[in-house]
């Protein structure tokens, strides 16, 4: 009976692992597929995609579980991976702690990836493009949304200068017809004042150029 | 003391940037090169020089002489010419007017993108997002950002000409900002524009040389030169390629609209005009083959961009399809992989078949974009791909204002001139007044272009307001000076002003060359349009993500005619009742010797 413990654990443990690779399999109802470019992303200072670095998925995703269900009983175990290709893509599903044999929802499982996607995307240093939840669209960032529209900015202050400028050219084209006009008014006055001269005299006769022609008939 | 003398430039190089400032426009940037690309690439350039020496140089100088002599704007100047030719000025007038409308709706577009060029991420490098914060707006989606925010952001166009809507509070703000900048920089006439010509006749060069280094360095740029200036000459055979040469000189020196009459009435008696024709054209047609170089190395970029962006879907869809690592397929064995794929795994491959695209660089060469939709659309684009994006931005669309400006300053010149000569309003209207009035007034009238439909009735200006009226007005013109007031005369007045008279070369141009070629353009033009059947005009869908061709609706065209008739009908109309005065005058002086 004890000799064959080792057997049974052995047997319980294939069986355990042959349910678990049928719970796992592409196209499987509440899995998803992930691709990770790993290249594309780093370039130079890609890493090794290898044993370990699934290790690390597995932990991310369990802690994703976590945090979304709130307990602690998630763990490395109940994410099954399948299928790894050479292009770094795979297939996972996640099994409820409770009970191995049954799996998470996948809506359930999405709506904690999609919590966790940040910190799950800074593990591998990788982003929403380069490591892709097939079927879980990412939350795309708002963009930055200023108070003012800073196109507004700019605008009200080339308007305000532009403003100012005809304002000081209207001014200044103002300033100096008032200055010819108040000259103009003093030139009269010069003339008037010859005027005003001439005016008073009518003209006084003067004897000596009278015409005599009547006196003098040669 | 003369009161009243008239204002003149300061010295002769304010003429001559004048002048350069305004034929050194738009037009130069963005439809030379598309006419370019079009006909043969360098090939083009035959044509061109040919026009620009048979048709340009000569018309250019009769109404630089014109000006220089009659001393008066346009109206006054052909008024003087002949009483009955009053309507070639008036005609002239009316289609600066019109191209004054929505020619600074132009510049008010500049100034919206140049506004928002000053963010940290351009607005028209990404789409925004939707409502629930999954994708992206959907309109965007089937479009490209640049050309979302073009025909959502900044036209926020509809679906037709015949849809309304309100007009859009941020073009309206620029377009007023554009006028007052117009305003300020014609308030004292001459005074003022003389001092701001040499700003934007030489900040647009050197934009240009800083693009032409930042261009011909870009990644890809020398496809799109080579492409450029490798000749096909079998274009030079296709009777388009001289027409359009032809028109393309004629409108790039912007005769006919008054604008050099006006500018040269303000010169000195004895200016030497002709060398000034000369090298006006010659620097107008040098910086439309220059613009055209930069234009293509953006576009050879643009095109290997996206090429390449397209190389990288490709190569991505075989990774992801066949789930092979990242390194095995890269951009140089594309091509290998396919069809290897294509042998190991026909079902697959099969399955992909229809999202594969063929990526080809000469298509994207070929696709050949003018006007508006080179300048907003095909370049933002490619400026939002260089490093540094918002300093390119800003550079790039500071120098379409400097050009639009410039022609601008030309083009209100034209209207404001002929206006001051007239007694009736220069007694009762100050300078400064009279001006702010002609402004105010287009300002109100351009507001109509700032609508959701406004780009339609944008279109229906740019491509009927300008062209047909200005190849009659300038074939009048010609005519009249070649034999209603005689060459003979002509010449006279020219060696009085220059010190010698025209040589045989002008003036077999003016009087046979150029009428003929401009009848013959003319001709060509009225056939086109009664060919053609029903007018059509682009319109944006926004849910396909492209433009469709529409045509114009009745009243549209019943418009379109109005523009046409509403210029050309000054000749005639005004002939005619200088006649019909002459003839009751004559009549009357008459009657009044013999009641004596």
């Amino acid at each position: 009976m004890v000799s064959r413990l080792p057997f049974l654990l052995c047997l319980l443990l294939a069986l355990a692992s042959a349910l678990a690779t049928n719970l796992c399999k592409p196209e499987a109802d509440n899995g998803y597929k992930v691709r990770l470019s790993i290249k594309t992303a780093l370039g130079d200072k890609a890493y090794e995609w290898n044993e370990s670095e699934m290790f690390l998925f597995r932990a991310t995703l369990a802690f994703a579980m976590r945090k979304h269900f709130n307990t602690e009983t998630y763990d490395v175990s109940n994410i099954l991976v399948c299928n790894d290709t050479p292009r770094v893509s795979f297939w996972f599903v996640v099994t409820k702690p409770e009970n191995t044999s049954q799996l998470v929802p996948g809506a359930q499982v999405e709506v904690a990836v999609r919590k966790s996607r940040n910190r799950i995307n800074s593990a591998f240093l990788l982003t929403d493009q380069t490591l892709q939840f097939l079927g879980i669209p990412p939350t795309l960032a708002a963009p930055y949304e200023p108070a003012t529209p800073p196109w507004l900015i700019v605008f009200g202050v080339v308007i305000s200068l532009v403003t100012i400028g005809i304002l000081a050219l209207l001014i200044s084209t103002f300033v100096q017809k008032r200055r010819k006009g108040k000259a103009m008014p003093e030139e009269e006055k010069m003339e008037n004042v010859y005027e005003n001269s001439l005016e008073g005299k009518s003209g006084a006769l003067n004897g000596g150029f009278v015409e005599d022609d009547k006196y003098t008939q040669l | 003391m003369e009161k009243d003398a008239r204002p003149s430039w300061e010295n002769p190089m304010q003429f001559v940037l004048a002048c350069v400032s305004y034929a050194v426009g738009l037009g130069n940037v963005w439809r030379f090169p598309y006419l370019c690309q079009m006909h043969g690439g360098g090939g083009f350039l035959i044509p061109y020089l040919i026009m620009l020496v048979v048709e340009g140089v000569p018309l250019f100088y009769m109404e630089l002489a014109i000006g220089q002599k009659m001393r008066l704007g346009s109206i006054g100047a052909w008024s003087a010419i002949s009483p009955y030719l009053g309507g070639v000025g008036i005609a002239s007038v009316v289609t600066s007017t019109f191209l004054c409308l929505y020619y600074n709706v132009i510049n008010g577009w500049a100034f919206w993108y140049l506004f928002h060029s000053f963010q940290s991420v351009l607005p028209w490098a990404d789409c925004p997002l939707n409502n629930n914060q999954t994708g992206y707006l959907e309109e965007c989606e089937v479009a490209t950002p640049t050309q979302y925010f073009f025909y959502r952001e900044t036209l926020n166009i509809s679906s037709s000409i015949n849809e309304n809507g309100g007009i859009h509070m941020g073009q309206a703000l620029c377009l007023l900002l554009a006028w007052m900048i117009v305003y300020l920089c014609i308030v004292r006439g001459v005074e003022s524009t003389g001092k701001v010509v040499y700003f934007t006749a030489t900040f647009p060069y050197v934009v240009l040389i800083i693009y032409l280094i930042r261009g011909v360095t870009l990644h890809g740029a020398l496809n799109g030169v080579r492409y450029m200036f490798t000749p096909k000459m079998e274009q030079l055979a296709n009777p388009a390629t001289w027409i359009n040469a032809a028109t393309q000189i004629f409108f790039s020196l912007g005769l006919g609209f008054g604008s050099l009459i006006a500018f040269a009435s303000y010169n000195e008696h004895h200016n030497n005009f002709e060398r000034q024709a000369v090298v006006v054209s010659m620097i107008n047609s040098g910086t439309s083959i220059f613009a055209s170089i930069v234009t293509f190395s953006i576009y050879g970029f643009k095109a290997t961009f996206n090429y390449e962006s397209c190389l990288e879907r490709v190569r991505l869809l075989l990774l992801n399809t066949f789930d092979m690592a990242e390194n095995t397929i890269s951009m140089d064995n594309i091509d290998y992989w396919i069809s290897e794929l294509n042998r190991t795994h026909p079902e697959q491959f099969a399955g992909i078949a229809s999202k594969l695209e063929t990526c080809d660089l000469e298509a994207e060469l070929d696709t050949a974009v003018e006007g508006t939709g080179l300048a907003f659309i095909v370049y933002s684009e490619a400026i939002k791909n260089m490093p540094l994006s918002q300093l390119w931005s800003v550079l790039y669309f500071f120098m379409l204002l400097m050009l639009g400006i410039g022609s601008m300053l030309g083009n209100v010149t034209a209207i404001i001139t002929p206006l001051r000569d007239w007694k009736l309003l220069s007694r009762h209207f100050s300078n400064e007044t009279l001006n702010g009035l002609v402004c105010v007034f287009c300002f109100f009238l351009g507001l109509g272009f700032t609508t959701s439909s406004g780009n339609y009735w944008f279109t229906i200006f740019n491509d009927y307001g300008a062209t047909l009226s200005l190849l009659f007005i300038v074939l009048i013109e010609t005519v009249s000076v070649s034999y209603i007031y005689g060459l003979r005369r002509f010449e006279k007045d020219v060696e009085d002003m220059l010190g010698h008279r025209p040589n045989w070369y002008w003036k077999i141009m003016w009087a046979a060359v150029s009428p003929l070629l401009l009848i013959g353009l003319f001709m060509f033009y009225i056939v086109n349009y009664i060919m053609g059947g029903t007018p059509t005009y682009q319109v944006w869908d926004k849910y396909s993500g492209q433009s469709v061709t529409m045509a114009y609706p009745a009243f549209a065209q019943a418009f379109i005619g109005l523009l046409l008739v509403s210029s050309m009908g000054c000749v005639p109309l005004v002939a005619l009742y200088v006649l019909w005065k002459k003839k009751r005058h004559g009549v009357e002086v008459t009657d009044s010797t013999l009641s004596t």
